[in-house]
């Protein structure tokens, strides 16, 4: 591969989102202003996140269709903590709000761990391993509620007050804002974790041993095991992250919308697919970066942004998410032709 | 220092290693030849851990050593430099140096010692650290291959082993990789080198093994022993195929004339005549270059040069689809991956290429197909004769006869066969050979490509042998030795 075409493929995504904050600056009413810019931010996170830990599985060559289904099992378990009577009479509001996180980012990484014990030890597809994770997972959520979403409490429960504010708490997390100068409605705490977060995978990925054996296992899993790298924990540990991400976006949810259903997240597995290979990660394995995936996140975020601002029916949403998903996917397979002749 | 004792490695129908012994010493290199199959990659990967001998032992400074994993091997102080490198192609030259040895702490990677450490091993290996953001895969082969030494250096190797590290090098590479092999045996490790050009090995070993058919069959010094010597030591066995002579004389006419065909970088300059009713073979290492000739001919690859013709008309086909069309079949060497579909049943693996002819309107005649089916597979005496089975059921004798049988109702004029009978078991060998010679016998030119010299010898009519994308002789059937054919797949 040239040089050109090598800076390409690490610049291209950012460049596209550039040019499309750009032209919506110019073309569309009400977009460049900083309360739309922070509610772009908002509405991504979750996405973000999901596809900050897709991006850890894609990587090794991986998928993981679980995390949407993960997600609604990690919030709605969540919700029945933080509003649960033992659990509040022992523990009090605070107690009741960490538990809750404690539970669902558990749960996701729990989940995600056996999906990676499957994968590594017993060599079955991940495509169809967490296939069979997302269907129990959902319907491990669906049992578990009887369909119903928990959260709000009757009016005549006994610990009424009690739990509306373990939810007033778990809603600073999904749903606060933090007062930033010049910002009058404050900056949204969701994109403010996802931030923090698109960070530390950053981190983990490019300074870590842990993270080298990602690269290394996607890139070439023989080579990688010869090498001594212990393969088999590299899997289950990816993961068992996308599985930690999509507890951790369950949370937020539960605590943004005061409550948790079973039927949360749904198709949100593909959007962070759709988010990680947009931002360069190549379902060939060995290629991917935690910035490419917050780019991709972002580059769907802003397009439906300004699409809705410009009154464009959200059918015609689907279709151009559809043609930069395979945008992109042909983009990968060319710098891979291109890699190949050189 | 370090010994393989009485190793034995078995894999399912196959015995790979039978009782090997071999006793590496530090500060000298020791090479192991022998053909393609004998079991060198074998004794490799059991050395570097990747497998396990089902008997014999390992032993390290006089103690029995276990490596379970690469990983136990890898601390025992033995490195595998395999033919395919195992780099990430991802990854930087750094990164690839100290994969699985990060230096750094808590799970942090300290990429600036790493860089600097790096720098210095490339420098004893006279290469320079390429720039930050730089992976492996854009290095050239001869490179990548010294980042792999660089990673035996950065693991205070003592043994380090390369599988056929020439095999793909220029004469000036060649030259310097060398000159790093000595540096590294005067500094008191123990290398092995395995490789089948006996010039080169020669030039740098300083003691031998030759294996055959899983057996050590002579270990001793290198300067001991000369060429005529070695490749009679490899080519010397007890397994003989009956000879399968041709029931009537090809026809006089040739059918397909080859001049000059080259695809650079796998072959150059390769001529060759082919007559209807005769098998010419084509013999020599693996990698010689035979495949490529064959997928050339086949219409899989495109020549770079040459001219071919294909009864007195010019053949250049552009797919392998106009390749049959004009009667050539290619029967490709990994019948899994290239030839069968084995989740099909037999019938359907048979009529695949050719179901338009019992089609109307798209619309199969699924009787005509049975019967046609049932008489190719009955011709090839497919065992059990039913054509119904799901090919993935069938031994890789009869999955073989199955491509054969397609092979029939192709109606081929010239029917290139790559390694036909690899992975079959001996009883099933001479029959498939049988199988070929009635192929020849009802008129059509076969070329056969087989690394096996038994198998050559027991069908071909004429040997084509080639050696590094040449040509290096032609000999007629009656006279050709197992010797004469290596000394032209091997010596210089």
């Amino acid at each position: 591969m040239t040089g050109g075409a090598r800076w390409v493929a690490r610049y291209g995504v950012g460049i596209a989102l550039a040019a499309l904050v750009l032209a919506g600056a110019v073309a569309v009413p009400g977009f460049f202003t900083r309360e739309n810019l922070t509610t772009v931010l908002l509405h991504v996170s979750i996405n973000a996140i999901l596809a900050l830990g897709m991006t850890f599985v894609i990587v090794t060559a991986g998928i993981d269709l679980s995390v949407g289904s993960v997600l609604a099992l990690a919030g709605v378990l969540a919700a029945a903590t933080l509003t649960s009577g033992p659990v509040l009479d022992t523990v009090g509001v605070p107690g009741a709000t960490v538990a809750a996180i404690v539970v669902g980012i558990g749960l996701g990484m729990a989940a995600g761990a056996l999906n990676g014990a499957v994968i590594a030890w017993l060599g079955v597809a991940p495509f169809m391993v967490t296939l069979a994770g997302m269907t129990i997972a959902r319907g491990l959520a669906r049992l578990f509620t009887g369909g119903v979403p928990i959260g709000f409490p009757a009016r005549d429960d006994p610990r009424f007050d009690a739990k509306v504010a373990a939810l007033d708490a778990l809603n600073v997390l999904g749903g606060g804002r933090i007062p930033v100068p010049g910002l009058p409605r404050g900056f949204p705490v969701p994109a403010l974790v996802m931030i923090v977060l698109a960070v530390a995978a950053a981190f983990v990925l490019t300074r870590t041993r842990f993270g080298r054996y990602v690269y290394a296992v996607g890139g070439n899993e023989e080579a990688a095991r010869l090498a001594g790298v212990p393969v088999r924990a590299v899997k289950l540990a990816v993961y068992a992250i996308a599985g930690a991400c999509a507890g951790l976006a369950g949370v937020l949810l539960v605590g943004q919308l005061r409550s948790g259903g079973p039927d949360a997240g749904m198709l949100y597995e593909l959007n962070a697919i759709a988010a990680a290979v947009i931002g360069g990660a190549s379902l060939f394995g060995g290629i991917g970066t935690a910035a490419g995936a917050l780019v991709g996140a972002l580059l769907i975020g802003v397009l439906n942004n300004a699409l809705d601002l410009l009154g464009v029916q959200s059918f015609w949403q689907e279709i151009v998410k559809g043609g930069i998903i395979l945008l992109a996917v042909l983009f990968d397979v060319w710098t891979k032709r291109g890699m190949r002749r050189a | 220092m370090f010994a393989l004792e009485d190793i034995t490695k078995r894999y399912p129908g196959v015995t790979a290693l039978a009782g090997v012994h071999l006793a590496l010493a530090p500060g000298r290199v020791h090479g192991l030849v022998g053909e393609n199959g004998a079991g060198k990659s074998t004794l490799l990967r059991i050395l570097a851990g990747a497998a396990q001998a089902n008997e014999g032992r390992i032993l390290l400074d006089g103690h029995p050593v276990r490596f379970p994993s690469p990983r136990q091997a890898l601390e025992a102080g033995i490195t595998v430099i395999y033919q395919e490198l195992a780099l990430i192609p991802e990854l930087e030259a750094d990164a690839n140096l100290f994969l699985g040895m990060e230096h750094g702490r808590y799970g942090l990677l300290d990429r600036g010692a790493m860089r600097d450490a790096a720098r210095e091993t490339l420098a004893r290996l006279g290469l320079t650290l390429p720039a930050p953001g730089v992976p492996v895969r854009s290095l050239s082969v001869a490179r990548q291959q010294l980042v792999e030494l660089g990673r035996a250096l950065v693991r205070n190797a003592r043994v380090i082993a390369l599988d056929e590290p020439t095999a793909t090098l220029t004469p000036g590479e060649v030259a310097h990789l060398f000159a790093q092999v000595r540096a590294l045996r005067d500094a008191g490790s123990a290398i092995v080198f395995v490789s089948h050009r006996l010039d080169e090995v020669r030039a740098i070993a300083d003691d031998l093994t030759v294996l055959r058919d899983g057996r050590a069959v002579w270990t001793g010094r290198a300067a001991d022993v000369d060429d005529a010597a070695l490749i009679r030591l490899m080519v010397g066995r007890d397994v003989e195929y009956a000879r399968q002579p041709a029931a009537r004389a090809a026809a006089a006419e040739p059918l397909l004339v080859v001049r000059g065909l080259s695809r650079e970088p796998a072959f150059r300059n390769v001529d060759l005549t082919l007559h209807a009713g005769e098998i010419v073979a084509l013999a020599g290492l693996v990698g010689a270059g035979r495949t490529e000739v064959a997928r050339c001919l086949a219409g899989v690859d495109r020549p770079t040069a040459g001219t071919l013709t294909l009864d007195g008309r010019d053949y250049a086909p552009a797919s392998p689809r106009a390749a049959v069309f004009r009667g050539v079949v290619y029967l490709p060497e990994d019948r899994k991956r290239d030839g069968l579909v084995l989740g099909l049943r037999v019938r359907e693996n048979v009529t695949l290429p050719v179901l338009g002819r019992w089609s109307r309107a798209g619309v199969v005649r699924s009787g005509d197909e049975r019967a046609a089916a049932a008489d190719a597979t009955a011709r090839v005496q497919l065992r059990p004769p039913d054509i119904e089975r799901e090919t993935r059921t069938l031994s890789g004798g009869n999955q073989q006869k199955v491509v054969m049988a397609r092979a029939l109702l192709a109606e081929a004029r010239v029917l290139i066969v790559d390694e036909p009978t690899r992975g079959v078991d001996v009883g099933v060998k001479t029959e498939l050979h049988r199988r070929i010679r009635m192929l020849a016998d009802e008129g059509r030119a076969v070329l056969l490509i087989s690394s096996e010299l038994p198998e050559v010898l027991a069908l071909a009519d004429r040997i084509i042998v080639m050696r590094e994308g040449r040509v290096t002789g032609t000999l007629a059937a009656a006279g050709a030795t197992p010797e004469a054919i290596m000394t032209l797949a091997v010596a210089a």
